[in-house]
């Protein structure tokens, strides 16, 4: 009986529920727009940044002396020391590996680097461009054993003139920063001379290697002062086979600070360090939170406006229906059958609300994507629930006022003619 | 032995300090009694009938219907009580616009707790609307919507019957149909209270009360003094 009143007396006033389902729909869909927004844009923006380099830096681990100012120290006590290349596959071995989007291993020295008409010391950096390595031991069975990473992954911003290094076994390849090719005059095809001296005691050991230029980079940073071949050609040119300087990895991930990866990475490799780029991570997290809570208040402001609206629907139904509810007050209605016939309606309002706010949510979400970030938004599902849990909340919210008035209608005014 | 139904002792009824609807008024109404109240309209007579059906509460006084002192009970107890005891039969007939006829009678049911479709259709037959059922209120006359709401009113076997202008929207022959269905419940045992201002229909009752601001006048005697029939 209870559901033939409800369904009834809901049939009985369709336009009066079509606003209140709205009013609904409104806040609904301004929600799940802006949730849907905000879970892709996060994921996405963070992918925009890790094309601008990596946010996470390993090192080896080294033992430091405080001098006495806070945060200043004194540098390595203890010999240089180096990671080394036979362990650099356990960064896809880590719990959070799926959100490791690459990384580059790197070796330094100081060379001097000669062309036809001019000589300068540079610094030469070995490292992996495009890069398949083996997965000795996967965290988990199903994982891949390979895994392509390099700094052509891990930095697709930087410009190239000319083309990176593409075989990973070429010794005779370089690629120069755009300040060294000005210094030294080079082109892409020209040859440079390389030459390093390792001091022995009172004995010097130098060797000397001719590379051809097919590449010049321009990135504005460091790396226009540099020359760059691949890892093994600086293992050889320094005699430090199987060595590394440090290892630059780009993490993505909303959920954990990038110092849960340098956590997970210590953990598999204990004798380094990482330490997360701030500059970067801070200006990511500072984008991303204030995306989120410019899209946390406009939803609330949405939510808000759409209480008041359904709020304001169901106080003239009470007061279009005050005799009907004093009749049944009359016939023997108690309270909580009033109670339970208005928050019923209010939860089908909420629930007719929340589904179809969550289909126009879904296309505002895609407006929203395409004309502010320029990304086309993946429909979410997992937000469903959300938007119809939001929305019956509302509708139940806003009922709160209208009840209570419900409530208040003395079963006398029948009698009375009011 | 008392066979009184209903009494009402002292009974005063302010909205406020200057609206007075009733002032001191005792009553006595006994079992099987048809009364017929009278009087011109602001007189209290509503509020009278609201207040015996406990639609409504006294300022003052102490109201006993069927032994219990409702002036004591609160809200949620007068609704039961009213619901197992008083039957109503309203001028506007106050069906839900949206159920059926049959829905109508068996919402009195619902609240009751006992619902029971073969015994709504029974009283819609014992009023003449067999074959109006499934009809909404807008769908019938103004006879056949009273007679919905007197199916209603006899649905959960109250004892008393409270009528207020039953037939005062009705046409003379809804009217008599009507009329000699009340005749009918009184003639089987039920307490009939009955406010109208046609005078002819008040004597149909054994007993007519005159009610004129706020105190009952019997034979053109104002009195605050219990009336027995």
């Amino acid at each position: 009986m209870f559901l033939r009143i409800l369904g009834k007396s809901i049939l009985k006033r369709k336009s009066r529920i079509a606003i209140a389902v709205v009013s609904v729909l409104i806040g609904a869909s301004v929600a799940t727009a802006l949730l849907t927004v905000s879970l892709d844009v996060s994921e996405k923006v963070s992918l925009e940044f890790r094309k601008y380099g990596a946010n996470l830096l390993i090192v080896p681990h080294s033992d430091t002396i405080e001098v006495g100012f806070p945060g200043v120290e004194f540098g390595s006590v203890t010999e240089q020391r180096y990671i080394n290349e036979s362990d650099i596959w356990k960064i896809k071995a880590i719990y959070w590996r799926n959100n490791v989007m690459g990384f580059a291993p790197f070796l330094y020295q100081v060379v001097t680097a000669r062309s036809d008409q001019a000589e300068q010391r540079i610094v030469l950096a070995g490292t992996y461009f495009n890069r398949t390595i083996h997965i000795q031991s996967p965290y988990a069975p199903q994982d891949p054993t390979t895994f392509t990473t390099g700094v052509q992954i891990i930095s697709p911003w930087w410009h190239i003139k000319g083309d990176w290094i593409h075989d990973q076994n070429d010794t005779s390849s370089c690629m120069v920063g755009a300040a060294v090719a000005e210094k030294l005059n080079l082109s892409v095809g020209d040859t440079i001379s390389v030459t390093y001296t390792e001091q022995y005691g009172s004995t010097a050991n130098t060797s000397a290697y001719n590379f051809t230029v097919v590449g010049i980079i321009m990135t504005d940073g460091y790396e226009d002062n540099q020359i760059f071949v691949n890892l093994q050609v600086a293992q050889e040119i320094s005699q430090r086979p199987g060595k590394l300087h440090t290892i630059q990895v780009s993490a993505l991930c909303n959920a954990c600070p990038v110092e849960t990866f340098a956590d997970e990475i210590k953990e598999l490799i204990p004798y380094v360090d990482g330490r997360s780029v701030k500059q970067l991570v801070n200006a990511e997290m500072d984008i991303l939170g204030k995306i989120q809570n410019m899209m946390f208040l406009v939803t609330i402001v949405a939510l808000i406006a759409s209480a008041l609206g359904v709020m304001t629907t169901m106080i003239t139904s009470v007061i279009e229906r005050q005799k009907e509810i004093g009749l049944m007050k009359s016939v023997g209605a108690e309270n909580r059958k009033i109670i339970s016939l208005f928050l019923s309606e209010a939860t089908i309002i909420g629930v007719i609300g929340g589904i179809i706010g969550y289909l126009v949510g879904l296309i505002l979400a895609q407006l929203i994507g395409l004309s502010v970030f320029s990304l086309s938004i993946t429909p979410r599902f997992e937000i469903i629930p959300i938007a119809i849990g939001i929305s019956v909340g509302v509708a139940l919210l806003a009922s709160i006022l209208p009840v209570r008035r419900a409530v208040s209608v003395e079963p006398a005014i029948v009698l009375r003619g009011e | 032995m008392d066979e009184s139904i209903i009494r009402l002792q002292a009974i005063k009824k302010y909205y406020d300090e200057s609206t007075h609807v009733l002032e001191d008024l005792n009553l006595i109404i006994h079992k099987g009694a048809w009364t017929s109240i009278m009087g011109p309209s602001g007189s209290g007579k509503t509020t009278l009938l609201n207040i015996i059906g406990c639609l409504d509460s006294a300022t003052a006084g102490t109201v006993f219907i069927n032994g219990t002192e409702i002036t004591k009970l609160n809200q949620t107890q007068l609704t039961r009580f009213r619901r197992e005891n008083i039957g109503l039969i309203f001028q506007q007939y106050h069906l839900v616009p949206y159920l059926t006829a049959l829905e109508n009678v068996m919402l009195a049911q619902y609240y009751h707790g006992v619902i029971d479709e073969g015994k709504a259709i029974e009283a819609l037959k014992k009023v003449g609307l067999e074959h109006r059922l499934d009809h909404i209120p807008s769908h019938l006359s103004g006879g056949e919507q009273q007679r919905v709401c007197i199916a209603r009113a006899l649905i959960n076997e109250p004892k008393i019957l409270l009528a207020d202008e039953p037939t005062g929207n009705l046409d003379q022959k809804n009217g008599e149909i009507v009329l000699d269905l009340i005749k009918q419940l009184h003639a089987e045992g039920h307490t009939i209270i009955l406010v109208t201002h046609n005078p002819e229909i008040a004597k149909l009752g054994q007993r007519i009360i005159t009610v004129i601001d706020g105190k009952i006048c019997s034979d053109s005697t104002c009195t605050s003094e219990i009336n027995e029939t």
